[in-house]
């Protein structure tokens, strides 16, 4: 079965007739790496918000099916606990909520929504300092309020982070890679590869190929004026690399 | 041709003229429209059996260990308390209305010296228990003497509706310092007005925080006076207000003297029609350079029918100082919240989290760590479990 069906899907904003995904289709199995390549402006990071539920959408045709329910019926926080999650291009920050307590609220909300048990305080803290380490996200950074303060590189690792903590089985990452230099950028890719798993799928959007290096996926997927409009294995990422957009951008005029 | 307005019910049950919107500094808090009903001065009351111990186990602060001293219905109250009350005199001016209004019913009223370090808070507790409409007015005077330190809990609470009336003056004698937090957490049906008049000495140190959240009405007036030079005081507050709640705070502080710091900073979460009022002068007198002086209000609207105003004012006679002031109000970030919720954060969990996080910038002066946790838990729930309903 697939872990998610994307059907022909229209979304525009709220507030603007322009549409911004134009129908979209794309099915996402358990274990596959996903990833969705296009130019400013194709809708990737749309996408990315439709999925994860964010206010200012309107989805106008299509539907979107996760582990055979209807996501966008879902809450964001109820998407969450049933296992999506977006790694932002742009990790708000939060100030006064301290990293540690947003883990261990976030986590225990999950935990209770699914009807399992909360994690006790000392389990927790075992499980992040684990998490943490591999990741060198420091005590210092746990302590401080969420995002604040953070650098680039810090912030994204934070998303890897919370990912690594919340373990979700569809996990979104929208342009983890932009602001990251080459030495930040392997450390976020082997958080994400130590979480690749058979029964855990990625969407990977990128606009560019060097995050593909890194992480490397079963399949690529060109997002163009709001269309999937090729499909192939990560061979097309390369060929992206080599050519451009261009050839794809006249579509979008 | 001025004629005198006729007194109101409630100013003719108390023989005295209540302050009202014609005056300036009473403007958003016109008390001959909100104290809306008499309030005899009190009656002598016994309290039923188990009012008391109730209403004391409703102190934010009952698991930090502390020296209480309890206050029933404006009396001391020797069975509650763990200390016994002492005497300092009285030094208040008599200009402010609060103050003649105070003097003229209060009643009783913690009276302490503290001399040497001490360790342990001395929580003063004020209770009025459930009885007819009333008048409940105290006068504490406390004291720190010279080079000594201590923390003081000013707790106001109680059941019913009545109108509680409370001074509090302060004394930091040289080098000494005061930490000072007060709750007030009265009963949703009272009226709550309280002047605040502090005095610092030279190198005292003050560490004043008040958490607003209990009454219908509150009105809290505060005046800091620098009487020695390098000394500092951080004032700063909270509220927490819903329904029809109203609470305006005005503070006056006075920099007579030279190389003092003053800091105010107020966070105000302000539900449904909930209507919150921060009243700021800072005076810099002639003479007192380098004077560092700031003040900050800033407003969280929970709702579009609530309301928040400021009026910072500076009046400064010294060309050597750093002094300012700003104010604002805005609602919850959206995109705070959805960040919250897409971790799998429930949306009324998410908002309480951001309340908590707002008013916790005003905890962050409050040097006791029992103290603050306490603080910070309440906030944390207050939007679930302590909001009033209009």
């Amino acid at each position: 079965m697939n872990l998610l069906d994307i059907k022909n899907l229209h979304v525009k904003l709220e507030d603007e007739d322009r549409e911004i995904l134009r129908g979209l289709t794309l099915s996402v199995k358990p274990g596959e790496v996903h990833a969705i390549m296009g130019p400013n402006g194709s809708g990737k990071s749309t996408l990315s918000y439709v999925l994860s539920g964010r206010e200012g959408y309107e989805v106008t045709e299509g539907s979107v099916t996760f582990k055979g329910e209807d996501l966008l019926e879902m809450a964001p926080e109820m998407r969450a606990a049933k296992g999506v999650f977006l790694a932002f291009q742009y990790p708000i920050e939060i100030p006064g909520v301290a990293t540690m307590q947003f883990l261990k609220v976030a986590l225990n909300a999950q935990r209770k929504a699914r009807g399992e048990k909360e994690l006790s305080t000392p389990d927790f803290m075992r499980l992040v300092k684990d998490r943490a380490a591999k990741l060198n996200v420091t005590q210092d950074m746990l302590k401080r309020p969420v995002n604040v303060g953070f650098s680039g590189g810090e912030k994204k690792r934070a998303e890897i982070l919370q990912m690594a903590v919340l373990e979700p089985s569809l996990c979104i990452l929208d342009e983890t890679d932009s602001g990251l230099d080459i030495d930040a950028l392997r450390v976020v890719a082997d958080g994400v590869n130590a979480l690749r798993s058979p029964d855990r799928a990625m969407i990977v959007i990128t606009h560019y190929q060097r995050l593909l290096d890194y992480i490397v996926p079963d399949f690529v997927h060109v997002l163009s004026a709001g269309r999937i409009v090729k499909s192939g294995d990560k061979g097309l990422a390369r060929e992206l690399e080599a050519k451009g957009y261009a050839e794809f951008s006249k579509d979008a005029a | 041709m001025n004629a005198l307005p006729v007194r109101t019910e409630a100013e003719q049950a108390l023989g005295f003229d209540l302050p009202h919107r014609r005056m300036e500094e009473w403007r958003w808090t016109d008390l001959r429209q909100l104290v809306d009903r008499p309030y005899p001065p009190r009656q002598k009351e016994v309290a039923a059996a188990g009012d008391v111990e109730r209403l004391l186990a409703s102190s934010l602060f009952r698991n930090v260990a502390a020296t209480r001293m309890v206050f029933v219905n404006g009396e001391y109250d020797a069975a509650h308390s763990r200390m016994a009350n002492g005497w300092v005199e009285s030094r208040i001016p008599m200009e402010d209305p609060l103050v003649r209004l105070n003097t003229s019913f209060a009643t009783d009223g913690a009276r302490l010296k503290f001399e040497g370090n001490t360790d342990t808070p001395v929580e003063l507790v004020f209770i009025a228990t459930d009885a007819a409409p009333r008048m409940l007015a105290t006068h504490n005077v406390i004291e720190v003497a010279d080079n000594s330190s201590a923390t003081l809990i000013e707790t106001h609470l109680g059941a019913g509706t009545y109108l509680s009336s409370s001074i509090t003056e302060i004394r930091v004698g040289h080098g000494a310092r005061l930490d000072r937090v007060k709750s007030e957490i009265e009963a949703p049906g009272a009226t709550h007005l309280a002047h605040a008049d502090v005095t610092l000495a030279h190198s005292a140190t003050l560490r004043d925080f008040t958490l607003t959240t209990g009454a219908r009405v509150n009105r809290q007036n505060g005046t800091y006076r620098f009487a020695g030079e390098y000394a500092d005081a951080r004032v700063s507050g909270a509220y927490l207000l819903a329904g029809r709640q109203h609470a305006d705070t005005r503070l006056v502080v006075d920099h007579q003297l030279a190389n003092c710091v003053s800091r105010e900073l107020f966070k105000c979460v302000l539900g449904e029609q909930a209507r919150g009022i921060f009243q700021g002068k800072v005076i810099v007198r002639p003479g007192a350079q380098k004077t560092d002086g700031k003040q900050s209000s800033h407003a969280l609207l929970l709702s579009g029918t609530a309301e928040f105003d400021a009026k910072p004012e500076l009046e400064i006679y010294a060309d050597d100082v750093a002094c300012g002031h700003g104010a604002t109000a805005g609602e919850l970030n959206h995109d705070h919240l959805f960040y919250l919720k897409s971790r799998g954060i429930p949306e009324a969990e998410a908002k309480a989290l951001l309340i908590a996080a707002f008013a916790g910038e005003a905890f962050e002066t409050i040097h006791h760590d029992g103290l603050r946790e306490a603080l910070t838990a309440f906030a944390a729930h207050w939007l679930t479990q302590h909001r009033r309903a209009s």
